[in-house]
């Protein structure tokens, strides 16, 4: 039989296969993760997702058992932060990048260190708007700047979206003012007798400045009254 | 009986006249492209090649991700109150089968280090299986039921039970980065179909793997992106 050229590389295969015993065996210097470590790892994994799930939950049901405003950012980076584990479990043993050549492990984190750049100078600049013009901070509410609130569907007469979807199921009659649940089980703290969170403005626990032009709810004078105008004409006329 | 398989690089005539051995299967008579060292070096230069695709992939995730946080930082109660519609059980589900289905490929990988032709195709199969599961839970229980209740994103939008007016822009984040997703996910399913069609007949061995190899990188990120999307759609409180 005619024999392949002696290429440094392609020697005949050694009994690579089945050592359980070690982490992992070599074949050709390429390394074979053991099922063992495989096995392990998904446990790890499903262990993070489950784990990312409870402290979710356990952050809602503090939050309303307690009623305490639990600042966003805690949640982003509780999640974040199990989910980057996540991700090195699966990068670096699935992968096994942490068995490759070097190179792919510095394409890998130069791609994720530029998708923190996009993250992080889109979060700082957003985060300091309002130091410019305040109607321009980050949180924008009801009646804020007004752009939200053109609509785009023909014949809405300049309603938002979502008010024209809230118009039209009321003209249909499907509009049920106490909505149901749609049997969605809730947990016993948001029975009744506990009081919902306000959403807009301040509560005894937390304060929430609110930004943007004065909503007629919160307390502005009518328009026209200011000063001391009145539409009464002047006396004697 | 061996055939020359013309798809197979293996089975071209070599530059220096033998022709390939038909005895051996076509993964043991595998030979490297010719301006390769060796196999060794074809395979680095694959993976690496993979690797850089793979920060393209990431890089268009990031993407997606940029819009969530630039939009999450805006209108918070609208991802807030769009969070809770949505059914953190139905992703928790998904976010198992997806895992699952990374060990599996990992798995399909060793199998074709080790050279056990039959669980390379029964771990290709069940990758194969556990996608196309997630893609039937994410369509019959999350897209079709928001489809009819119209939770749908910006101008298709008509589902009445708002809390904030831009909810419309919470769900077309949600429908962009999921559906982005589940088309990764598609294309995915359609190279294991490849990969199944090509170790059937008997491509992959422990001397070349490339393709087995490339495909699981790939799946792999696709499962990384699920890891980040779970927590951030799905457990925003």
């Amino acid at each position: 039989m005619a024999h392949a050229p002696a290429h440094p590389g392609d020697h005949h295969d050694h009994a690579g296969a089945g050592h359980h015993e070690h982490d992992h065996g070599h074949d050709h210097g390429h390394v074979i993760v053991s099922l063992f470590t495989l096995r392990t790892i998904l446990a790890l994994l499903m262990l993070f997702t489950f784990l990312t799930v409870g402290l979710a939950q356990a952050e809602q049901l503090v939050a309303s058992t307690f009623h305490v405003e639990i600042p966003q950012w805690i949640n982003v980076v509780v999640a974040l932060f199990i989910a980057a584990v996540k991700t090195t479990l699966v990068v670096m043993f699935f992968m096994q990048l942490k068995y490759d050549n070097p190179m792919n492990s510095a394409i890998f984190i130069f791609t994720l260190l530029t998708v923190c750049s996009f993250l992080g100078f889109t979060a700082l600049d957003l985060g300091q708007r309002q130091s410019i013009d305040r109607y321009k901070g980050q949180q924008v509410i009801v009646g804020g700047s007004g752009g939200l609130n053109k609509g785009v569907l023909i014949g809405t007469n300049n309603t938002s979206i979502a008010e024209a979807a809230r118009l039209s199921a009321q003209n249909q009659n499907k509009y049920k003012p106490y909505h149901d649940d749609h049997g969605v089980r809730r947990p016993i703290t948001e029975a009744g007798f506990l009081s919902p969170r306000p959403i807009l403005g301040s509560s005894p626990n937390i304060s929430r400045p609110v930004v943007g032009p004065t909503l007629p709810e919160l307390g502005a004078p009518p328009a026209g009254t200011e000063h001391g105008h009145s539409d009464k004409p002047a006396a004697g006329q | 009986m061996a055939t020359i398989d013309t798809h197979n690089p293996a089975d071209h005539a070599q530059g220096d006249g033998h022709q390939p051995d038909l005895s051996l299967p076509p993964h043991e008579r595998y030979h490297a492209a010719h301006h390769f060292r060796d196999s060794n070096h074809e395979f680095d230069a694959v993976k690496m090649g993979v690797w850089l695709f793979l920060s393209t992939e990431v890089l268009l995730f990031s993407g997606m991700f940029v819009a969530y946080a630039i939009f999450r930082m805006m209108y918070p109660e609208a991802f807030i109150h769009g969070s809770s519609l949505l059914n953190w059980k139905i992703g928790l589900t998904n976010t198992v089968v997806l895992l699952l289905s990374s060990y599996t490929v990992a798995a399909a990988v060793r199998a074709a280090q080790t050279g056990n032709q039959k669980w390379l195709q029964r771990h290709i199969v069940l990758t194969f299986i556990l996608g196309t599961m997630f893609l039937l839970i994410k369509v019959i229980f999350e897209y079709y039921p928001k489809w009819q209740e119209g939770k749908l994103p910006g101008q298709f939008y008509s589902y009445p039970y708002w809390v904030s007016p831009a909810e419309p822009l919470w769900w077309g984040v949600y429908w962009g980065a999921t559906g982005i997703h589940a088309t990764h996910v598609i294309g995915g399913m359609g190279l294991f179909l490849w990969l199944l069609i090509r170790a059937r007949k008997g491509h992959f061995g422990p001397k070349h793997y490339n393709a087995v190899e490339g495909v699981g990188l790939y799946w792999h990120i696709v499962d990384i992106v699920w890891i980040f999307l779970f927590p951030m759609l799905y457990l925003i409180h």
